[in-house]
């Protein structure tokens, strides 16, 4: 009787759980389908189909698809060596090359492209650099210029993931190889590949699916060169006159089809090619020393990659925020910080980042907060209904941003009379959560998966109640987790492009839409004077994280 | 010391939380209306309160003015939606069922007229109605032209010294890949003058088909079109929207703006009430307000036409002076969207 009354008891919260989540995530995909198929009250399926069979629509789809294809090609040939030389040559000594081959995923993507725009452009920055490089500048603009800008965007989770799992490989390993005679190559068929097949696929995975979702590039670069996405052909179905949110649902149901079939792919991959490389037992990592010249040859690789990644955006970016009159370019005398001067002085702007401030801090409080109760209560009772609730609360990764803020807009207008949360910030803070949650619950699941359910088991036996336990051993245990979530969701949270652009209520611009706006319809030095101050704030925020989780090592 | 970093930590977090709560709840109190037992307004005849809630376009500078001086005469707290004439009339579809806005000023006539045409408008007169341009008001009282721009040809000064070429001569092999027009998906001002330029000149159609073939390029809305000339990426703009042009003239970037020979359209700038207008009282008074010499004023300030005849400028061309093409625009708001999807179409 007692036990049943335990295992109910442990029921309830994950129900209520999965209530929070079904409102949060699975009603708007289930809006969408059903915007899709149900026209004038009438299931129809033969409608959504000629939609998608439209041929301007299948165009769409294969240049998204094309796209997310060479993305992934290019991020790898970026990616791959530069893990290689950060996890085992003499370059991994160097920790501050970690921090900045983050940088470009902490530049939002539309910023950057932005910046590659304003460089390469008819007589642009390049070409008032090298005058006597004539039209050679304009080349970029191509579908491989696209593809090259937002490998440089993605490429830092590829590299970090490689980065991570190439050192996870012991030496014994490689030794062991190399001791039975078989040559580097040989070795690096039969050893090193086999073992990153797995590490690499979902990699590769995340970032197609990234590419499919990004939506800041293909606006402004990809529409440039004619290049249309589903991303781009989602929103302007959504948000410019004559509006067809049946057609959006359409494209997104096809998106949400796409990404599932690849991650039941990448999981066939990884399940038939995972190891268990790290175990209880200590393990010798591999260290190569390269050689004088190959030394150097690592480092300008790293300064290219660096120079492409970082220098040519962020010269772009600062000086086109410093200058005057934008008729007269890069001349000496044209230069002035009014555009600083004015973002700290009117309102407008001051509000704007207020706003981002609140909208970030304020869902990675919440996700924090819900995606650690998600993990304790699926890791409390495992079972079917635990791991349900668990893969909802990661659903918002595997799909583009933008389906699932369609599905919101389409949900929340659904029931407008009886809850009126559409067009007030409300909504927005709901969508961010929603959007968010995953990174919560991947960093408290890698916490916990640390933590020897002993020490639980030995605070419980010496007579702490459950309140206490978590209190004193399962909190401060998974506290830095929790931290590296909240953090990850501050930086992205606020510069967030796609969910405030298309459901802000009126009178609320964040700092990504007003730099959008400043772009459009105002100064573009203000709007780059607004990304600069934009990065500097989440450099500042990550710098103070690292300093405070450092310290706490430090000390236990 | 390791338990006191983390509580510090946990106050922080719950400080922003608390921020945040405040933020939000302040922000809710400022949405809701003020109550009816507020302390009525010294002169107003009618005390008016609360809010109104006002979708209108750029430019922006304008827009805050408008709001604030406003609200500084009449205590009505201004709501605004800022976007481009695509992104209102998306925001007005997708609230149907719901609807916010009170009043909504498009930069275009013609999505005016069809707003009309929907029956989603209110019918009243304004204040000074006597002193409206001709033609800026329509037949039912509906749609009321505060403001107009007018389109335009844009250079830069620095690659063109002077340049007087009239529509047709644009598709000169001597400015080839050198020309661009906005977006007319995006502006309502570029579409309306294709739609009056294809109906109401014989060789419209042919024209823009000539400068698709001469290089033209759709860098996007207005003012993405004018950066671009601005910079020297292109060197002229077909179609660029008048006071973008001077407020940068103004600023000393090197740009200059004529009126082809040929004519343009002038596009007055309706603002309209809607007829589901949660706070109808308030939007009357805003179209009252709209037309008064301070909101005039402003107007011509922002180097907008100005919507009363007997308001005029002195930083811009005044209405008298600017060649025009016979407009019908009943025939104009028919085809607008198709010509403007077709001039997209053929610079793919």
């Amino acid at each position: 009787m007692r036990q049943l009354s335990a295992t109910r008891k442990s029921v309830l919260p994950l129900i209520g759980l999965l209530v929070i989540l079904g409102v949060l995530i699975v009603c708007p995909l289930i809006m969408v389908f059903a915007e899709a198929v149900i026209s004038d009250g009438r299931l129809d399926f033969s409608g959504a189909w000629t939609m998608i069979a439209d041929s301007g629509n299948l165009q769409t789809i294969w240049n998204s698809l094309r796209l997310g294809l060479c993305v992934v090609l290019c991020s790898t040939v970026i990616a791959v060596p530069t893990a290689y030389l950060l996890a085992r040559t003499q370059l991994a000594k160097r920790r501050w090359l970690d921090i900045i081959f983050m940088i470009p995923f902490m530049t939002p993507p539309y910023i950057a492209s932005m910046g590659w725009i304003l460089f390469m452009q008819k007589r642009g920055l390049f070409q008032q650099l090298f005058p006597s490089s004539g039209n050679f500048s304009e080349k970029f603009f191509c579908f491989g210029g696209l593809v090259l800008v937002m490998s440089l965007h993605v490429f830092p989770f590829l590299m970090t993931m490689m980065k991570n799992a190439i050192s996870n490989i012991p030496a014994s390993l490689e030794e062991s190889g190399a001791v039975f005679g078989a040559g580097f190559g040989r070795r690096l068929r039969k050893i090193f590949a086999p073992l990153l097949t797995g590490n690499y696929a979902i990699g590769a995975l995340l970032v197609f699916v990234k590419t499919l979702a990004e939506y800041g590039t293909p606006y402004t670069l990809g529409r440039r060169i004619g290049y249309y996405v589903f991303t781009t052909d989602i929103h302007r179905y959504s948000t410019t006159a004559p509006i067809d949110f049946g057609r959006s649902a359409s494209l997104s149901a096809v998106l949400v089809a796409i990404c599932m079939g690849l991650w039941l792919l990448q999981n066939h991959i990884t399940d038939r090619c995972s190891y268990r490389l790290v175990g209880g037992k200590g393990s010798r990592p591999a260290a190569t020393t390269l050689h004088p010249a190959g030394h150097l040859l690592a480092w300008v690789w790293a300064a290219v990659v660096a120079l492409a990644a970082i220098g040519i955006p962020y010269f772009s970016i600062i000086s086109t925020s410093l200058i005057h009159l934008r008729g007269y370019g890069l001349t000496p005398g044209n230069f002035t910080f009014a555009h600083y001067a004015e973002l700290f002085t009117t309102p407008k702007s001051l509000r704007a980042i207020q706003t981002s401030l609140f909208l970030a801090s304020a869902s990675a409080v919440i996700c924090s907060a819900l995606g650690t109760a998600v993990v304790l209560a699926a890791r409390r009772r495992k079972g079917k209904l635990g791991k349900a609730v668990e893969a909802v609360s990661l659903l918002p990764e595997m799909l583009p941003s933008i389906v699932l803020i369609i599905g919101m807009m389409l949900f929340w207008n659904a029931i407008y009379k009886t809850i009126p949360l559409y067009n007030t910030i409300g909504i927005m803070v709901l969508a961010y959560v929603a959007l968010y949650l995953p990174y919560t619950v991947q960093y408290v699941t890698s916490a916990f998966a640390q933590i020897n359910d002993s020490l639980m088991q030995a605070g419980r036996t010496f007579g702490g109640s459950p309140s206490y336990v978590f209190r004193r051993i399962t909190l401060p245990m998974i506290f830095k987790g929790i931290l590296s979530g909240w953090m990850m969701i501050f930086i992205i949270a606020f510069r967030e492009l796609v969910t405030a652009s298309l459901i802000a209520p009126p009178n609320v611009l964040v700092v990504s839409t007003y730099i959008n706006r400043e772009f459009e319809q105002g100064s573009v030095s203000l709007g780059m004077a607004m990304a600069v101050l934009c990065v500097l704030i989440t450099t500042a925020a990550l710098l103070i994280m690292n300093g405070l989780s450092g310290r706490k090592e430090r000390k236990t | 010391m390791k338990k006191k970093i983390l509580s510090l930590l946990l106050a922080g977090c719950l400080c922003l939380a608390a921020c945040g709560q405040s933020a939000e709840s302040s922000s809710n109190a400022e949405s809701a209306p003020a109550p009816a037992s507020a302390p009525a307004g010294s002169a107003e005849p009618v005390s008016l309160s609360g809010k109104v809630t006002v979708y209108m376009p750029s430019p922006s500078g304008l827009a805050d003015k408008l709001a604030g001086a406003f609200t500084a005469k009449t205590g009505v707290e201004v709501e605004q939606f800022q976007g481009t004439t695509g992104e209102i009339l998306a925001r007005l579809e997708t609230e149907k069922a719901n609807p916010a806005a009170d009043v909504v000023i498009l930069a275009s006539w013609s999505d005016g007229l069809s707003l009309k045409a929907g029956g989603l408008l209110e019918s009243y007169t304004p204040a000074n109605a006597g002193k409206i341009n001709k033609g800026w008001i329509d037949a039912d009282s509906t749609l009321f032209g505060y403001s107009a721009s007018a389109v335009g040809v844009i250079y830069n000064t620095t690659i063109y010294p002077e340049l007087n070429a009239d529509w047709a001569e644009l598709a000169d092999v001597r400015y080839q890949g050198d020309i661009a027009i906005p977006d007319p998906e995006k502006s309502g001002a570029c579409k309306d003058f294709l739609a009056g330029f294809s109906t109401g000149t014989d060789d419209g159609e042919d024209v823009m088909q000539s400068w698709a073939d001469n290089g033209l390029t759709v860098p996007g809305a207005n003012k993405a079109a004018l950066e671009a000339v601005t910079t020297g990426e292109k060197g002229i703009l077909i179609a660029g929207v008048d006071y973008n042009a001077y407020s940068s003239m103004a600023r000393g970037e090197p740009l200059a703006i004529y009126y082809p020979a040929t004519g343009t359209v002038v596009n007055p700038r309706p603002a309209m009430i809607m007829n589901t207008a949660p706070n109808m009282d308030n939007a009357k008074a805003f179209i009252d307000f709209l037309f008064s010499d301070e909101a005039q004023e402003l107007v011509a300030a922002a180097y907008l036409l100005p919507g009363r005849s007997d308001v005029k400028c002195d930083n811009r061309s005044n209405l008298d002076e600017i060649p025009q093409i016979t407009t019908d625009w009943d025939k104009m708001m028919e085809a607008a969207s198709d010509i403007a999807a077709k001039l997209n179409a053929m610079c793919q």
